[in-house]
């Protein structure tokens, strides 16, 4: 969608992150947009994430964020600094916008995204309250730090809190993503075409430590394609996963041969999302895709390991599962329970607990997301609504207002 | 009017005194010949110049390969029939100024008569005349300058332009005022370890930032590995231990990296470490000091240094540019004035490192059979150094037992004898018949104003006169020019003297520093020559940036004028004003440029 730039207030939001953070800003994205639907609203991401970035509704225009140019030129003025090499740099700025916009929210707390919308906006929201060398922190930065640090008891989905940052409430429903028609390679076309449960298994994790071991996913889909009932199984990841998705189909009994099908490696984003849409669940440790998934309307289920915290980066909207591990490597892993889920959704409230691991199912209300533990009442108090005041009332207040 | 006529007045109305002159010179040293596709080609002494089937493709692919940075004027070498320099002056900007060294105008005025010149000669200017006349059109023409050479054409005047190269390397060093960050890569142990020192020494005294990444703290480590009997294991870890010193050097660098990294020889610095260097466009040079017939690693490193400095010629050079080294040039040995000087002995210490005749250094065979003959002469011999196990007939000449000597120990020495005899090791009988490098002990002993009999170098009267080093043809005529110089006193302090004011004046690691530094500086115009130009320095960058970049400007005037001024500097300096402080687009751009160059220099 094009907006006549000269005709309204140009504002642009800001995700340098991964493919997690980004899908992640849906919601904050979803809210500026509905608090002012006729100002255009532009989305800045790494350039690789683009095309998700095309996803999101009502996008103004896609500004891509071009990193390794960025390291390029560090590199080439390490050394050899010469001012007249900052005429390049300016071009390219220019070239992601002529005029700065009236407001950039910047979603990262990180120096470079700060100074990115420091650059493209004449104001700046986001995690610094006075500009990127000012280490004041805007109360919604301040309560994230604080959850980054003590965890506690914090049931504010990262997702949400990026709405705060952005001075709007989380969305009512939550939003998702449309995936654009893209054909898929070879055997993928037939993904989600032929009857039964389509489930995708996200193979690889975005940190070693978050992974789950070839034997674990081995057992797990033998489990999910034991059932009675037809099931077809999609393995998800990177390249660099192949070698993971080799090691489990060489692993996987000869018997679930034609009802397996290994996408890693051969995907676009764009046709990663049109997988998962196609899918009815998506499950793994790999926060990024299962955000993916969940956003494109997919019913994700994650085993959260190690720093993966399900209350912050669960899987956002309704009906969403976490298997939440107590500790950074689990002996035991909820195998069995997790597939009768997927299988028998209508049991999951009688499920016995499993050593080891939580389960937590994701709801939506005012407040935006928030998980409840399956079969008990959370042992924490629901303080959204009071963070939400208390952090909205300073907000105003550092404002003068 | 013919092609060559044309070419003349055009020529003449830039240059007529240029024109004049090569009209006088009649040419005839380009055999000019038809190439296959109808147009001309030339060959000199047998050797084709220019391509024999398409010269103009040819010279089309050189240009392509040639590089440019802004602000730069290009020096070419090689005159030919000139295909190359009309192809480089169309791939090049307008505004960029070509520089074309002429040598020989016979050769320029052969290649006025096969063809009429284009527009493109309008741009051309002509450096021809003297090598000093040459030095000083090149250097009118404005600075920076970047050498390119069209070797074919090159080869007709490899000396002329070696000379005039080296001339230039001089005054970019005379003209030296920035500082560079080097970082100096050590030998864990062994002869280039005192040099090290020499050469860090040298560079800190030019005003340079040095950091020395000293491996010679490992030694007690790595020489217990020579402990080992299984010869296997030995190489085996000791290959290891290299592997893991070099991930060492490769961390330190990291930390810091400099502009340069120079190695001494022996330095742990493998090749796939270099060439990982080389990607993160770190510079790296190394001064070889060993004789590479003896040690022979260099091949297996020839292809990882940008530049590698020999203390041999030819046949040396060509060796390691067959190897794989891409820019290889003689850098002879030195001495360092401040440690390498005379002495006021004591009379006690005349005693004990005193004598007519001596010689410090290890037993290599033929100083075990040379110097046999000097025992039981009539004068005094002392033998000093170690490794002279089972010389049974040197006992009695033998210092300390043969005993290691530290460098004060041989300076005394030195600084003690009448004759300091100085013999290239070797390990053959009687004098090196290849000998050519000269050892640092010349450049030592000359420094000391010590007399010393050396013995004959194809390389030593480029570095000393007869009447500064006295040398020695053949082991036989040994003990009469003892004796000669014995009897000749005051001769050999006059020769001590003028030698010692060779060394001061030319042969100083200072200035071997110097021309290793003009040489990569030359080179490498874009980066250390512009440092050492003090083209990065505040003050420079900041005239450069005013016009453009006026808040780049004021920041940089904040820094003393001849501070060098980078990325990283100027990006402290912004992040100092505090966090009120106001940010322009300028600074918001190197803040965010310095982000990334945090993550640049992943080595390990």
């Amino acid at each position: 969608m094009q907006h006549d730039e000269g005709a309204m207030e140009r504002r642009l939001l800001i995700q340098l992150a991964r493919l997690g953070d980004l899908v992640q800003s849906l919601p904050a994205f979803a809210s500026l947009t509905a608090r002012d639907p006729h100002g255009p609203l532009d989305l800045l991401c790494p350039a690789p994430l683009a095309d998700i970035a095309r996803l999101f509704p009502d996008v103004g225009r896609v500004v891509k964020w071009n990193g390794a140019q960025w390291h390029r030129w560090a590199e080439s003025f390490v050394g050899e600094f010469q001012s007249s090499w900052l005429h390049e740099v300016e071009q390219y700025l220019n070239g992601l916008t002529t005029e700065p916009y009236k407001m950039a929210y910047v979603l990262n707390h990180h120096p470079r995204a700060i100074l990115a919308g420091t650059l493209l906006a004449t104001e700046v929201q986001g995690p610094n309250l006075r500009g990127p060398l000012h280490e004041e922190l805007s109360p919604w930065a301040s309560y994230l730090r604080q959850v980054a640090q003590e965890r506690g008891s914090n049931r504010i989905h990262l997702s949400d809190t990026f709405c705060g940052l952005c001075g709007v409430t989380p969305p009512p429903v939550p939003p998702v993503l449309i995936p654009s028609s893209v054909d898929l390679p070879g055997d993928l076309a037939e993904v989600g075409i032929s009857a039964g449960q389509w489930i995708a298994v996200v193979v690889g994790a975005g940190d070693a430590d978050r992974s789950i071991p070839q034997s674990v996913w081995i057992e797990w889909i033998s489990t999910v394609l034991a059932q009675d009932s037809p099931c077809a199984v999609v393995l998800i990841g990177s390249e660099r996963d192949q070698t993971t998705a080799l090691a489990i189909q060489d692993g996987l009994s000869s018997i679930i041969a034609g009802r397996l099908w290994d996408a890693t490696g051969r995907t676009t984003l764009p046709q990663l999302a049109t997988i998962l849409k196609r899918c009815h669940w998506a499950v793994g440790a790999d926060t990024g895709p299962l955000h993916l998934a969940a956003a494109v309307g997919t019913s994700a289920m994650g085993f959260y390991l190690s720093r993966a915290r399900v209350h912050e980066t669960g899987p956002y909207g309704q009906g969403h599962w976490v298997w939440q591990a107590d500790r950074a490597l689990s002996e035991t892993w909820p195998i069995q329970a997790s597939v009768k889920i997927i299988r028998e959704p209508a049991t999951a409230a009688q499920q016995e607990p499993v050593e080891g691991w939580s389960l937590w199912q994701s709801h939506h209300d005012e407040w935006g997301a928030i998980f409840r533990p399956v079969g008990e009442r959370d042992p924490q108090e629901d303080q959204r609504a009071a963070v939400w005041h208390q952090l909205t009332e300073q907000h105003l207040s550092l404002q003068g207002m | 009017m013919n092609s060559f006529e044309i070419n003349v007045s055009r020529l003449a109305q830039h240059d007529p005194v240029l024109a004049a002159a090569f009209r006088q010179s009649g040419g005839g040293v380009l055999e000019i010949v038809p190439a296959r596709t109808g147009m001309t080609s030339a060959r000199a002494n047998g050797r084709w110049i220019h391509s024999a089937y398409d010269p103009i493709k040819e010279a089309q692919a050189w240009a392509e390969g040639q590089t440019h940075q802004e602000g730069e004027t290009i020096v070419v070498f090689g005159v030919g029939l000139l295909y190359h320099v009309e192809a480089l002056c169309a791939r090049l900007p307008q505004t960029v100024t070509v520089v074309l060294v002429v040598p020989d105008l016979r050769v320029l005025a052969d290649a006025a008569t096969v063809r009429t010149w284009g527009d493109w000669i309008d741009r051309v200017s002509w450096a021809w005349g003297t090598t000093e006349t040459i030095c000083e059109r090149i250097a009118s023409a404005g600075h920076p300058l970047r050498l390119v050479t069209y070797a074919p054409a090159a080869s007709l005047h490899t000396d002329s332009h070696h000379v005039i190269e080296t001339a230039m390397q001089r005054k970019v060093a005379a003209q030296a005022g920035g500082q560079l960050r080097i970082a100096v890569v050590g030998p864990i142990y062994g002869g280039s370890l005192p040099i090290t020192r020499y050469v860090v020494s040298a560079l800190e005294s030019l005003g340079h930032d040095v950091r020395w990444l000293d491996h010679s703290v490992h030694a007690t480590s790595y020489q217990q590995l020579e402990l080992l009997k299984n010869s296997q294991h030995r190489l085996a870890l000791q290959s290891k231990y290299a592997e893991m010193l070099s991930r060492v050097t490769m961390a330190q660098l990291a930390e810091d990296p400099p502009d340069l990294v120079l190695s001494l020889a022996q330095a742990p610095l493998i090749l796939p470490a270099l060439e990982h260097l080389r990607r993160k466009k770190f510079l790296t040079a190394i001064w070889f000091v060993e004789n590479y017939r003896h040690l022979t690693y260099w091949q297996q490193l020839a292809a990882g240094y940008d530049f590698w400095f020999v203390i041999q010629q030819e046949p040396c050079i060509a060796a390691l540019k067959r190897a794989g080294a891409k820019d290889v040039r003689y850098l002879p040995m030195a001495a360092d004035p401040s440690l390498h000087r005379p002495l006021e002995l004591t009379k006690e210490e005349r005693e004990e490192y005193g004598s007519d005749v001596s010689f410090v250094g290890a037993g290599y065979a033929n100083r075990r059979e040379i110097f046999p003959r000097l025992v039981g002469q009539d004068w005094r011999f002392k033998l000093w150094g170690n490794e002279w196990d089972g010389a049974t007939d040197l006992t009695s000449v033998l210092q300390r037992n043969g005993a290691r000597v530290d460098t004060d120990t041989c300076l005394k020495v030195f600084n003690a004898s009448a004759v300091n005899l100085n013999l290239h090791s070797w390990a053959g009988t009687g004098l090196d018949p290849d000998g050519d490098f000269v050892n640092p002990r010349t450049f030592e002993l000359a420094a000391c104003g010590a007399f010393q009999l050396a013995d004959r170098r194809s390389l030593m009267p480029d570095l000393f006169a007869e009447n500064e080093v006295a040398t020695l043809s053949s082991p036989e005529a040994l003990p009469a020019e003892i004796t000669r110089w014995l009897h000749e006193p005051a001769q050999r302090v006059a020769m001590a003297a003028q030698a010692r004011q060779r060394v001061l004046a030319e042969h100083t690691y200072e200035h071997r520093m110097r021309d290793l530094l003009s040489r990569i500086g030359v080179a490498s115009s874009d980066r250390i020559g512009s440092i050492l130009r003090g083209d990065r320095q505040a003050e420079a960058l900041a005239s450069a940036a005013t016009d453009s970049f006026p808040s780049l400007a004021e920041t940089l005037r904040m820094f003393p004028p001849t501070q060098r001024v980078e990325l990283k500097q100027l990006a402290a300096q912004i992040r100092s004003r505090g966090p009120m402080g106001t940010l322009s687009r300028e600074d918001l751009m190197l803040l965010m440029l310095d982000e990334y160059r945090t993550e640049t220099k992943d080595l390990v």
